[in-house]
């Protein structure tokens, strides 16, 4: 029995064919799409497609006062928010000359840590769902839970927490925050074994993940990589150590490599960066107890913000790499430009593209989530 | 590398660990979580500080005719509504709120198919009406306005004492920037100002560096912008809605500021554009050439009627240049408004009383209207015993001869009779005559109120004191002292209440308190009134009264069709209430023109 | 200023004609080229002799005072550590320049993303085709002659909320201050 608009056609015989992934497909991080060529079940070519989560961002933010971009600009990268925050209250700081006060600036090597965090617990999760670990999946999801607890304690929101203001930061740790946050970074350590036992040396990651979407690190910097995945290449490249801004010149981690370049070595990259986040997160609660205020340089009244005209370019290391914007002003209240340069932009389009040729079909969202891939980030 | 079969079954471990359960009711959220608004209605001032802030244009203020609306004290019947269908919950409103009547709520859900429900304004209970706590809510450390007032620099006391130099140095131009930059555009001071000057829009023009166009925003209602920005009364800084939790904008001193920027010639082109070039073929005279005077002469003569000023006194200006210090108005301040009133065509005839030289009746014949703006140059007396001896003088008339620059025998030592600002300036004036001549200052204030209730505003008094007068609250006058033919003193008694029961002025003494100043020269500053002497007969039995003071509709209308007046002898004594009055009159004997009424016979 | 400056990078800005550099921020050069036409040798030199591997990002802005889109090159280097932003100016009629993605692969990404949404065509750019606007009619929407409200209001209907609490103000004479 057919429909009864259904009408058989006759196609060519053709040992390839097209499929399309997406743009709502469970396996990829958010809104996106591949136009995949297949060939049996390999990938002879794929196609990136984005602007499903097309926003305007860049266009808004001119239209909006200085502070006002503060609420946009989290919502680029939803998984990782506070690396936007901060570069772009880094590049009107630079702009405008402001100072901004110690505490402040720990406080927001905090959140960024934290937001790392959350960012590399969350792709844990994801990447174990692209080889079918789906426990895995809600360990992830719900210890990041925990993270996202401390976050609606300390900024009133758990992800867009637009906490972060050109000059410091909104508000000062709520009584007994650094307790009860040191507790969650112990407890998420007490969970790394676990997580080793049932993701990090599960055969079922290993032995898909080991050699799967593999790049060597020519290919890398030829390709605009950055952040793990690059450092899976065997480069040693973070801004925080090889550009620091706020205090990350004052505490202590190492830079984690891994030389293989495929998936696997990316997520073990980001395993060994959330101990290296936890290390650098209790130096600087221990700064934070003894470092006084104020959190926030003194300011005029926010409707009458005037940035001073010039540019700046501003980098972060967010959990996905070299984060950056340009921002340009006339002198005016509001942005005369600001280009978010995400580090996805080099990692979901050209790079996916590249390495997804020659895969199977079953390995593409594996290799587009080890990219850690954010189409938000794409689109904007 | 292949990794375990064996190592991922630990996971079943969690099977005997216990489960994590979270309770049906709904989860409170963290302390400063940014849920649902909540909104203090007796804090909030409708002053829509948060629709201006809100980046998602989430916030529409709505009228409520059934709100306290109070222009006076900067509180408009307005409050915010919330559009959940754009709000982003980042609680810049909050942030921005000056009296921090606005807060967020831990209350986070909200289910409904009725879009409608999205749009509500809120209250102290929620949007639900659950009564949620505060989340996010106004800190000391999330505060977004700028509550400190930039400093002033004033002259030193020693410094001033010895001439008449203005004491107030205005703002330099970083100190005007910053001051103009805490300005949050709320326009309550546009509502409480009399004249509704357009302060918000000459601030943020000061702010952009603009002054072309602040003083263009200034002329809009003020042609005694450099006056103003002297020695207004400035209703808009009390107003202002930074004072709940700050230091008000010093919007007078903007805009003294932003009338220096610019040369007497450019705010003279300024205040020239959109003059009517036609003549209306009309004439107006008017009496008196104080603020109302003028202001209706300048609002006239731009529509180009032909407007005569008569001034009894040798120069123009009135109370601004015969009753205030020079140290608080300079001169050629004054002069510079009044050249620009000038050269809208307006001609100033001083040195003519009419009564005198000219009648009213005469001006009744020769133009088509007449407005009698006077103001009060008449001081009142205590009528105590000893008040009619010659050293005793009342305060308007001291003021005016010194100002004059009449002949003025200074007194080693003088009692001021008041407080309130005419008071001051009377004290004030005779301490810098008495340092000129003497090098020391001897001066007694004797005010019926107590500290607290003295008329006079706070810095006066503050500055007075500094500057070596006595000031001495709650004390009644109860003689002057002569001892052959020579005033001596003032005997006071101490003033225990002034009003009654009922709010009566009433006051009640301890006579048994008596003190004596020492004075050979007494001054009365308890109040003036008209001099109305010019009115003949016939006409003032035409006009109503009302308590002596002539009784006029709001558009300054008395009850001849072809006399109005405005200004202090209407209003009582106040230079921006004198404008506004003279706006009034003028459109509203502009509009009589327009329209063929209100012609003298 | 000269004394901070790496060795290869003084070589190299003597060797480009019309450049002008100067210290934008701690180890950020800001390079202006008077010459749009020298960017590709400039960036040729940067790549091959001073260890510029890492093209950042290709930011235009728009200015219409002066009809111009001006391109600005974030390069980076990872043994000098020297952020380098090389910015050259293009007249805005007809908005055409040359594709750097020979030389470095990421251009690919930026161009694509500029000439969507600024229009400014790059010759031998990698692929033009739309990436983020593919259904779009419009003009450049990056540019600042669009004008975002505008379109909304001409293409969108404003639905406007009609509760009780608002029919009950505005019957009190009260209702939605504008």
């Amino acid at each position: 029995m057919h429909p009864d608009h259904y009408r058989h056609t006759e196609l060519p015989p053709s040992t390839e064919y097209e499929l399309y992934f997406g743009p709502n497909h469970p396996g990829i991080e958010g809104n996106y799409a591949l136009k995949a060529r297949l060939a049996g079940d390999t990938v002879v070519a794929l196609e990136a497609d984005g602007g499903y989560l097309h926003r305007g961002f860049e266009k808004l933010m001119e239209q909006r006062l200085w502070i006002q971009n503060i609420a946009l600009v989290p919502r680029i990268c939803v998984p990782d928010p506070v690396p936007m925050e901060e570069t772009y209250a880094r590049a009107v700081e630079t702009l405008g000359g402001l100072e901004v006060p110690e505490r402040a600036q720990w406080l927001r090597m905090l959140v960024l840590e934290m937001s790392r965090l959350t960012a590399h617990l969350f792709y844990f999760g994801g990447h174990a769902a692209t080889v079918g670990l789906y426990t895995n999946m809600f360990w992830g999801v719900s210890d990041r839970d925990r993270l996202l607890d401390c976050f609606e304690q300390l900024t009133g929101a758990r992800v867009y927490h637009m906490y972060i203001t050109p000059g410091g930061v909104r508000r000062d740790t709520p009584p007994g925050f650094l307790d009860s946050l040191s507790e969650v970074l112990d407890y998420v350590e007490g969970r790394l074994p676990k997580f080793d036992d049932l993701f990090f040396d599960n055969a079922v990651l290993v032995r898909r993940a080991t050699g799967t979407g593999t790049m060597d690190q020519a290919f890398a910097i030829d390709y605009g990589v950055t952040g793990p995945n690059l450092r899976a290449t065997g480069l040693a490249h973070d801004l925080r150590r090889d550009y620091p801004y706020l205090k990350y010149a004052e505490v202590e981690f190492d830079v984690i490599t891994e030389t293989a370049g495929d998936a696997y070595a990316r997520t073990l990259v980001r395993r060994g960066e959330v101990i290296e986040s936890l290390r650098i997160l209790r130096q600087v609660i221990d700064k934070l107890r003894s470092v006084p205020g104020p959190i926030r340089c003194p300011l005029p009244n926010p409707l009458a913000w005037r940035i001073p005209a010039g540019d700046a370019y501003t980098r972060t290391e967010s959990s996905k790499g070299e984060l950056a914007y340009y921002i340009v002003s006339d002198g005016s209240a509001k942005p005369w430009r600001v280009h978010v340069r995400g580090p996805s932009q080099m990692h979901a389009v050209q790079t996916l593209e590249a390495l997804c040729v020659g895969a199977r079909i079953e390995d593409v969202a594996q290799i587009m989530f080890s990219l850690d891939a954010c189409p938000p980030e794409v689109d904007r | 590398m292949s990794g375990s079969l064996f190592r991922p079954l630990k996971a079943l471990g969690t099977l005997f660990e216990a489960p994590i359960t979270l309770p049906m009711a709904p989860r409170p959220a963290a302390e400063r979580y940014r849920g649902f608004h909540l909104n203090d209605h007796n804090k909030c001032i409708g002053c829509g500080t948060c629709s201006r802030i809100c980046d998602n244009a989430a916030i529409r203020m709505v009228h409520d005719p059934e709100l306290r609306a109070d222009p006076v004290k900067g509180i408009r019947a307005e409050r915010p509504a919330i559009d959940y269908g754009r709000c982003c919950w980042c609680a810049l409103c909050v942030d921005a709120c000056p009296t921090g009547s606005l807060s967020l709520s831990r209350e986070y859900i909200h289910i409904s198919e009725n879009l409608d429900t999205f749009f509500f304004v809120p209250d102290e209970q929620g949007m639900h009406g659950f009564g949620f706590e505060h989340g996010w809510d106004k800190g000391d450390d999330n505060d977004l306005l700028a509550h400190q007032r930039q400093p002033m620099a004033e002259v030193g006391t020693e410094e001033r004492l010895g001439d008449m130099r203005e004491i107030v140095l205005g703002f330099d131009p970083q100190a005007a920037l910053v001051e103009a930059s805490r300005c949050i555009q709320c326009g309550l001071c546009h509502d409480a100002c009399p004249t509704h000057m357009h302060a918000p829009e000459y601030i943020r023009a000061v702010w952009e560096g603009d002054f072309d166009e602040a003083v263009r925003q200034i002329y809009r209602t003020m042609p005694f912008g450099s006056v103003c920005g002297r020695v207004c009364t400035h209703r808009c800084e009390s107003a202002c809605s930074l004072h709940h939790r700050g230091d008000p904008i010093a919007i007078r001193w903007l805009k003294r500021y932003a009338l220096d920027q610019l040369s007497p010639e450019r705010v003279g082109q300024i205040a020239s554009e959109g003059r009517t070039r036609e003549k209306s073929g009309r004439r107006i005279a008017i009496i008196g050439s104080g603020p109302a005077g003028l202001t209706t002469a300048y609002d006239l003569a731009r529509e180009g009627h032909t407007v005569v000023v008569y001034e009894a006194q040798t120069e123009p200006g009135g109370m601004m240049r015969y009753g205030i210090p020079e140290y608080r108005l300079p001169r050629d301040k004054l002069d510079q408004d009044i050249d620009i009133i000038r050269a809208q065509g307006v001609e100033i005839r001083t040195g003519i009383r009419v009564g005198e030289q000219v009648t009213l009746e005469g001006l009744a014949t020769e133009y088509d209207a007449v407005v009698v703006a006077i103001g009060l140059h008449q001081g009142r007396s205590t009528r105590i015993p000893g008040s009619d001896h010659p050293a005793v003088m009342r305060a308007v008339d001291l003021l005016r001869t010194v100002w004059s620059g009449a002949d003025f025998e200074v007194p080693r030592s003088a009692t001021v009779i008041g407080g309130g600002n005419v008071a001051m300036d009377a004290a004030r004036t005779l301490a810098r005559l008495q340092r000129r001549c003497f090098g020391e200052v001897q001066v007694h204030l004797c005010a019926l109120e107590a500290e607290e209730g003295m008329l006079a505003d706070r810095e006066e008094i503050h500055e007075a004191r500094e500057e070596g007068i006595r000031i001495n609250p709650s004390r009644g006058p109860r003689r002057c002292m002569v001892e052959e033919g020579q005033l001596t003193g003032l005997e006071t008694v101490a003033c225990l209440s002034i009003f009654d029961d009922t709010g009566r002025f009433h006051p009640r003494y301890d006579e048994e308190d008596a003190r004596t100043h020492p004075a050979e020269l007494i001054v009365e500053a308890v109040g003036q009134m008209a001099d109305i002497a010019l009115l003949p007969k016939s006409i003032v039995e035409q006009l109503e009264w009302e308590r002596g003071r002539l009784k006029v509709d709001n558009d300054g209308a008395t009850a001849l069709p072809w006399l109005w007046a405005a200004g202090d002898m209407v209003e009582g004594p106040d230079v921006v209430h004198a404008v506004a009055a003279g706006h009034r009159v003028a459109s509203s004997i502009h509009r009589s023109l327009q329209n063929n009424r209100g012609l003298t016979t | 200023m000269s004394k901070s400056l790496p060795t290869p990078l003084e070589g190299v800005f003597r060797r480009v004609p019309g450049v002008r550099w100067r210290q934008q921020a701690e180890r950020h050069l800001r390079v202006e080229l008077s010459e749009a036409e020298n960017l590709p040798a400039l960036l040729a030199l940067l790549k091959g002799e001073a260890g510029y591997r890492h093209l950042s990002a290709i930011s235009c802005v728009d200015w219409p005072d002066a009809d111009e889109f001006e391109l600005v090159y974030h390069l980076d280097s990872y043994t000098t550590q020297v952020l380098i932003s090389a910015h050259i100016r293009l007249p805005a009629a007809p908005g055409r320049y040359v594709s750097v993605s020979g030389l470095y692969r990421p251009a690919g990404f930026f161009e694509r993303d500029i000439h969507e949404m600024f229009g400014v065509q790059f010759e031998g750019a990698l692929d033009l085709r739309p990436f983020i606007l593919t259904e779009w009619g419009g003009p450049p929407p990056m540019r600042k002659s669009f004008d975002t409200e505008g379109y909304v209001r001409d293409h969108y209907q404003w639905v406007d909320y009609g509760p009780e609490w608002l029919a009950e103000l505005e019957k009190r004479g009260g209702g939605i201050v504008e």
